[in-house]
């Protein structure tokens, strides 16, 4: 791995703004009440759809577990622990497959988009892209 | 095999250059996760905090005082022109709402001339995950006329659809059943005019402190549910002699 550490910090900055963007939607699913919306205006039609919700909770709260285990990777590697990028990439790999997943049910399902789920998207493709740059599986002398 | 001894003395080598990272502390990054944990719940929190006292304005009221906050329009039956007014907050997904929709219905049939019955839409959307859907449902068919057909139809199917994950095909095949236009019902279910109906007798509903399904209210005053058929008749039997 070379080190790279600006794509770890982007990685943490992402995963905390992904964080408060998952914790929010979470708490509002919460809650049961309106959330408000941006531009893309279709956040009610999204986020109460049959597929927000896996047994019972809210996928912003699995979204909230992958932002964090991401940030904590970031925060690991930044401390010395760079194997951790190893697992990350495998999470982010799976987070980008459910973020395309997601993304062709608002396009062509719920014909809705959410602003909240936008940005998650983007994050994800963010956080990809930053463990795509420190290339975790090539196992370099100075970062074995 | 020249090839990978020479690569294991380079990472041995490696290991004896940055010796002191090799071993780092865990303490360190535990606690600055928490750190950044904790200030991103909070920040998720405190925005949620502030766009829900933003979307209600206006203070709580009390129970008695519910008569303004609530809106004689909606789907309604009974005598239109009647002057007590019974409204009721519905969650389709409500196995409550299931039971007391039979008693609603009888008390429609015995005291339609004198009463008029207004639905509002109050999915509980924690609890019961096909609610607003189920609630969208019964709109997109109400836009085709078909709106106490499809409502009688969900209540009384409700343990067909409650727990499936795509609740939406069953709902296709009710709209079929009450011949509607398909194609219309399909485009409707997820309009945007049919969120908003739906979200304003939500809102409705927490400006009249509705805190569980179904909620009945007679000319703004809450009237308690009961299972007790009798004794829930009684009670707005009561209340419509007391307004006239």
């Amino acid at each position: 791995m070379s080190g790279n550490p600006w794509s770890i910090r982007v990685m943490v900055l992402a995963g905390f703004a992904g964080m408060v963007d998952s914790g929010y939607v979470g708490f509002h699913s919460l809650t049961g009440l309106l959330i408000p919306c941006g531009p893309a205006g279709g956040c009610d039609q999204v986020l109460n759809s049959p597929y927000s919700h896996l047994g019972g909770v809210s996928i912003a709260w699995f979204g909230f577990a992958f932002y964090l285990a991401v940030t904590a990777a970031g925060i690991f590697g930044l401390s010395g622990f760079r194997q951790v990028f190893r697992f990350s990439l495998i999470a982010s790999l799976a987070a980008f497959l459910a973020t395309l997943y997601l993304l062709y049910l608002q396009a062509f399902v719920l014909q809705a988009f959410c602003d909240y789920c936008l940005l998650s998207a983007l994050l994800v493709f963010v956080i990809l892209g930053a463990h795509l740059a420190l290339r975790p599986w090539n196992r370099t002398p100075e970062s074995a | 095999m020249p090839k990978a001894s020479s690569s294991k003395k380079q990472r041995s080598g490696a290991r004896g250059k940055s010796g002191g990272r090799k071993n780092p502390s865990v303490a360190k990054p535990v606690a600055i996760l928490a750190a950044v944990v904790a200030v991103a719940l909070g920040a998720a929190f405190y925005l949620q905090r502030r766009a829900d006292d933003k979307a209600a304005p206006a203070p709580a009221p009390s129970a008695h005082n519910t008569h303004s906050l609530i809106s004689p329009q909606g789907w309604s039956k009974g005598n239109s022109l009647a002057k007590a007014v019974l409204v009721e907050f519905v969650d389709f997904q409500c196995g409550a709402c299931a039971a007391a929709s039979s008693r609603v219905a009888n008390i429609a049939r015995k005291h339609g001339s004198r009463l008029k019955i207004v639905f509002k839409h109050h999915p509980m959307q924690r609890a019961h995950g096909n609610a607003m859907i189920a609630a969208r449902a019964a709109e997109a068919a109400g836009l085709q006329y078909r709106f106490w057909e499809m409502h009688d139809l969900l209540l009384q199917r409700q343990h067909e659809w409650a727990k499936v994950p795509d609740a939406q095909t069953l709902f296709l095949r009710y709209a079929a059943e009450l011949r509607l236009n398909l194609a219309r019902f399909r485009r409707d279910l997820w309009a945007k005019e049919v969120g908003d109906k739906i979200y304003r007798d939500i809102m409705e509903g927490q400006m009249a402190q509705v805190r569980s399904v179904p909620a009945f209210f007679l000319n703004g005053k809450p009237i308690p549910n009961s299972r007790d058929e009798f004794e829930f008749e009684q009670r707005i039997v009561d209340g419509i002699r007391s307004l006239q």
